[in-house]
């Protein structure tokens, strides 16, 4: 045994034992303390910029980790639990975090006294059930078409954000958009609430705040085609088209041999009398406006301007789709297919307006619109990207009360009575694993904690107030005020939370907790995986 | 390395023989061995693995750390691939066959050591290993007879306690046997299969691990191609078509020769036809769900739309294939006929009881709902992020391959060391009877066999020498005793460290995995032993310019 046996290649690096146990619990840390004075009402902004010089100003949990790099494995794995949260629920990105990163520091004294961390596990996965239920408990129902009852709800989940101050317009502006797409689909029985498609954020900079509002149609940032088209008609009979009028070669390769010269001409006039044929299949239908994904030419447009008809060219296909949905129209491919069932006619009006520079197409007053376009106006571009990011999350938590009607008080209120209740039941529990399921319970606090943190009050005398005040019956509803520090009631302050958000920052928190936990060994510098490893193909959250 | 060992030959490289070469592998094999040893077991942990990309991956499993490490030494890189081979041969056991290997391989360096020949050993192990298998199939396997769905779960779940799901293997393990049970078929030879590459497994992340779903039918990772179409069709009949439904043209390098201009117009409009006419076609045999490899181009999308189809396009040629099989459809690769036409006929089409399109997460999926030929299932994982779900499927693929292998070879061998600790005593009284060289060689497998109970223990962090000791006893008593025979199936309870019987505890796994690790890693443990000489060549060096793999890494050849 003379020279050294290389067994791994020397780039890869290698841990292993209780260094990686604690390594990983001291990552999860680091990141929960990077958003914690992002959670509150009191929270703060963080502002970001990338290497490129792009400014990001916000203070949703996911927004802020996703422009950071960081090195630790464990940490990555943290990074990413805030866009499941983001993606799921759209709320609470900042919570999970947070609660992850106690969760771990709870089991770091177990690892230090040399427990096994599958134990660990084991509390932790009981633990984890025994929220669910309590969740379930806790939580109250409310009819989701009352207005005010909404409102109140997401004013608490705007409370925390940017647009706190607007919050009634905002909390308008969600409920009116949410409940604007909602669609109750009659064959799966089930509701269908697609934001991401049908509710558009618009962002104008320019004007202030208040001029936002949610339209009962949808705008496209485009201009009519011909100056001589109408720029404002009532009740527009709308046609949707996916194709070109323009003249389009053949997709094979086409060569033409000309024997004489009259032939040449022949060809020109046919390419013009292609476009007058098309013109005059759509003006037969008697539209007033005519949209296109592609392109309109010139001759196009006279033909059609002189029909008087408005044409708008170069849509997206997402606008088209929404266009589609609030006029109730479909959406053609071939002029020669229109039938009279494919021409919108639910639009109220239609009109251009120019905000600066730019012109906007709007189409408005639909009598029964199943899209919509947000509005928003503001003082810079970089205040209109964290009003959008806020108004996402207000609008996703009023979809997830619409589609589960189930609140838990907020303000730390529901971890305080999660927590009373735990360390009851851990009494009773017997073996080492009562320790750790006491540690998660304890670990809750977390959450009032640094709520009462973020605004400056005394930590530990509101805590054990808070404390007692659970320990008495009925009071399960206190919670902190985020605002002063005081304790309060919950359902005097009206701040509310849906359960899906809470149900699943617990699952996600827990989980992540418990795997990291498993982990005994870190080896880096190994090599890229051939791809197409096990059974399953690509994920459907792959990026 | 010293003088003696280089050899005077000249060959462009380094040399080491005799027995540094032995040492030194067998060393290799212990390091790996070592690597792997904590992630044994009910209370083994999870390794971390960063590639240089800085992606990371968490598993428990042996032949994907092994896969993923970047390893050097020629005899270590036997170890790894004995595990790959493991793991695609039985798809579970594959932390242990390394530890065995790596065992034998120390126990065999100390045998060399006292000068036994490695050809002695190498037939002791090898009637070792014939003998322990033969023991093991008469004696210690519970046949397929009492084979209930209890023991089929209990063995899921021995599978699973390792792995990240141990704590949910409540849910898992009934999802996994039926998922198997789903896709079990009976070929032409009448023989039942477990095509277990049939279970599809998405990944979701979102919600809890427990909120992982069986679903009865196919799921696919598309969405219809557009908004307007149906979300759901009731009674589905499926077309599975393998072309494009895009404007037709003309293959590459086919030029069109136009005399006279009109023909330019027809030309046109017949390259929009001959696909209209294509799904005319299809949709007149009652088609109501298109499911194609290719791309549905925009302007067709209208046709779907109004006969209130559903059409989604580019689906992975893999899934279509299952998705054909599990609702009898055919995949159409083509609709010309022999008569050179081009006709769809009705008994193309499959049937499915429903298919709809559901949102998970932020994505959406299709679920082809209770196919009509043969019953179908997915599982859609969910979990706290990529690299859970990406181990559960792991997880999820270990387990399916144990139900599968019990239920093909329908006998179980009850865990926790119980195998291992009856077959050393087995052994050691054999090796007594034999009156030759290969007694040493047989009495140190029966020796390397005890490394399983023993690592077992230890990552229980129970005192691994008095408890394999007190398994010893147990089993020299069930085999010497006849009155104590039930006690040979006595294991290791690991959370409590007492013995008990594993039998009636549950603790069970397929004969075949234990069998096929035995006998595989004998196998390199004898192929590492025959080798007695390394020669690792330098280099060539380069003449003439780079070459072309470093032109094509350096990006020469990119023009």
């Amino acid at each position: 045994m003379s020279a050294p046996v290389l067994v791994l290649n020397q780039n890869s690096k290698r841990e292993s034992g209780r260094k990686v146990q604690l390594g990983n619990v001291a990552a999860a840390k680091t990141i929960a303390d990077v958003i914690r004075t992002c959670l509150g009402p009191r929270s703060m902004l963080k502002m970001l910029m990338d290497p490129m010089g792009g400014i990001v100003m916000t203070n949703d949990g996911n927004a802020i980790l996703r422009e950071i790099t960081v090195q630790h494995p464990a940490a990555k794995s943290m990074i990413e639990i805030s866009r499941t949260q983001d993606e799921e629920v759209g709320d609470g990105t900042t919570s999970v975090i947070i609660l992850a990163g106690e969760m771990m520091t709870a089991a770091e004294q177990f690892l230090e006294q040399k427990m096994h961390p599958t134990v660990i596990i084991a509390a932790y996965r009981k633990a984890l059930d025994d929220m669910q239920e309590i969740l379930a408990e806790l939580s109250v129902s409310i009819d989701p078409t009352e207005k005010s009852e909404m409102r109140k709800i997401v004013k608490s989940a705007i409370g925390t954000k940017f647009i706190n101050k607007w919050a009634d317009l905002a909390c308008d502006m969600a409920i009116k958009s949410v409940s604007t797409v909602v669609l109750d689909n009659q064959s799966t029985g089930r509701r269908e609430i697609d934001i991401k498609r049908y509710a558009k954020v618009e962002k104008v900079p320019g004007g202030i705040l208040e001029d936002s509002e949610v339209l009962d149609g949808v705008m496209v940032n485009k201009d009519v085609t011909h100056p001589a088209m109408r720029r404002k008609i009532e009740n527009p009979r709308i046609l949707l088209l996916d194709c070109s009028l323009e003249y389009q070669k053949g997709e094979s390769q086409t060569d033409m041999e000309l024997s004489n010269e009259t032939d040449f001409e022949k060809i020109l006039q046919m390419e013009e009398e292609y476009i007058k044929r098309v013109t005059s299949e759509i003006i037969a239908h008697k539209p007033d406006l005519v949209f296109t994904e592609k392109g309109i030419s010139d001759l196009a447009q006279y033909f059609l301007s002189k029909a008087n008809i408005t044409a708008i060219r170069r849509l997206r296909k997402s606008d088209n789709n929404r266009i589609a949905r609030a006029c109730g129209g479909t959406v053609c491919s071939r002029p020669e297919e229109i039938r009279e069932e494919d021409i919108g006619t639910g639009a109220g009006l239609f009109e251009v307006r120019k905000f600066g520079e730019e012109y906007f197409t709007f189409i408005t007053k639909c009598k029964d619109p199943k899209a919509c376009t947000i509005l928003l106006r503001g003082a810079s571009k970089d205040i209109l990207m964290e009003v959008e990011r806020n108004l996402q999350d207000a609008m996703q938590v009023t979809r997830n009360v619409m589609i589960n009607p189930q609140l838990l008080p907020g303000g730390g209120a529901v971890e305080m009575a999660v927590a009373q209740i735990m360390k009851e039941k851990s009494k009773s529990m017997t073996g080492v694993e009562q320790w750790p399921y006491r540690a998660v319970a304890d670990a809750l606090e977390i959450i009032p904690r640094t709520l009462i943190q973020n605004c400056g009050a005394s930590t530990i005398r509101t805590i054990t107030a808070l404390r007692a005040k659970h320990a008495a019956d009925g009071n399960q509803t206190w919670g902190v005020n985020g605002e002063t520090g005081q304790i309060a009631d919950m359902k005097d302050l009206d701040v509310w939370e849906p359960v899906a958000v809470k149900l699943q920052t617990y699952k996600t928190a827990m989980e992540t907790a418990m795997l990291l936990l498993r982990i005994d060994d870190i080896v880096s510098g190994t090599k890229k995986a051939e791809g197409g490893e096990g059974t399953g193909n690509a994920a459907p959250t792959g990026q | 390395m010293n003088i003696e060992t280089q050899a005077p030959l000249i060959v462009g490289g380094e040399r080491t023989s005799g027995k540094n070469v032995r040492t030194q592998n067998v060393l290799a094999a212990s390091s790996i061995a070592n690597i792997v040893k904590s992630s044994l077991g009910p209370v083994g942990l999870d390794k971390m693995l960063v590639d240089d990309v800085g992606d990371v991956t968490v598993t428990n499993d042996g032949a994907t750390i092994l896969k993923l490490l970047d390893v050097e030494h020629p005899a270590a890189k036997v170890l790894c691939e004995l595990a790959d081979l493991q793991d695609q041969e039985v798809g579970d056991g594959t932390t242990s066959v390394v530890l065995i290997a790596a065992e034998l391989l120390k126990n065999a360096d100390q045998l060399a050591q006292s000068k036994i020949h490695p050809t002695s050993i190498i037939s002791g192990y090898r009637l070792a290993c014939k003998e322990a298998v033969r023991y093991m199939n008469e004696n210690l396997t519970i046949p397929a007879a009492d084979l209930g769905r209890d023991v089929v779960i209990n063995c899921v779940k021995t599978s699973m306690s390792s792995k990240i799901i141990g704590v949910d293997s409540e849910l898992f393990s009934g999802m996994v046997v039926d998922a198997a049970n789903a896709v079990k078929f009976v070929d032409a030879k009448g023989v039942a299969r477990y095509p277990i590459k049939s279970v599809n497994i998405l990944k979701a992340h979102g919600k809890s691990a427990k909120e992982s779903i069986l679903v009865n039918g196919y799921a696919i990772n598309c969405t219809v191609a557009s908004q307007a179409m149906p979300m759901k069709i009731v009674g589905a009949k499926i077309a599975c078509l393998d072309f494009n439904l895009q404007k037709t043209k003309m293959k590459m390098g086919v030029h069109i020769l136009v005399n006279n201009p009109e023909n330019l117009e027809d030309m046109r409009k017949r390259e929009l036809d001959i696909t209209k006419e294509r799904i005319e076609k299809i949709m007149a045999t009652g088609a109501n769900v298109i499911l194609t490899t290719g791309g549905i181009d925009d302007l067709n999308l209208k046709y779907f739309v109004e006969a209130g189809a559903m059409g989604v396009r580019r689906v992975l040629k893999r899934d279509l294939k299952r998705v054909a099989k599990a609702t009898g459809a055919t995949l159409c690769s083509t609709l010309a006929n022999l008569e050179g036409e081009e006709s769809f006929d009705a008994s193309m089409l499959g049937h499915a009881e429903e298919v709809v399109q559901e949102r998970i997460c932020d994505d959406e999926l299709i679920f082809i709902k209770g196919p009509k030929v043969r019953s179908a299932a997915s599982i859609i994982l969910r979990g706290p992020n990529d690299i859970a779900c990406d181990e559960m499927e792991r997880s999820l693929h270990d387990a399916l391959c144990v139900v599968k292998r019990v239920l093909e070879s329908k006998s179980v061998v009850p865990g926790g060391g119980t195998v291992e600790a009856a077959l050393s005593i087995f052994l050691e009284n054999y090796a007594t009877s034999v009156a030759s060289r290969e007694q040493l060689a047989i009495a140190e497998f029966a020796h390397s066999l005890l490394v399983i109970p023993k690592t077992l223990a230890m990552n229980a962090a129970q005192d691994s020498t008095e408890l394999v000791a007190k398994l010893r006893a147990f089993h020299n008593e069930a085999q010497n005793n006849p009155k104590n025979r039930h006690l040979k199936w006595s294991g290791l309870n690991l959370v409590t460290g007492v013995i008990r019987d594993n039998k009636s505890a549950g603790v069970l796994e397929p004969s075949m995995i234990k069998s096929k690790s035995i006998k595989l890693a004998t196998e390199a443990a004898i192929t590492i032993l025959r080798i007695d000489d390394l020669i690792k060549l330098y280099p060539e060096k380069k003449e003439g310019g780079p070459s072309y793999q470093e032109a094509l890494q350096s990006g020469q050849l990119d023009m």
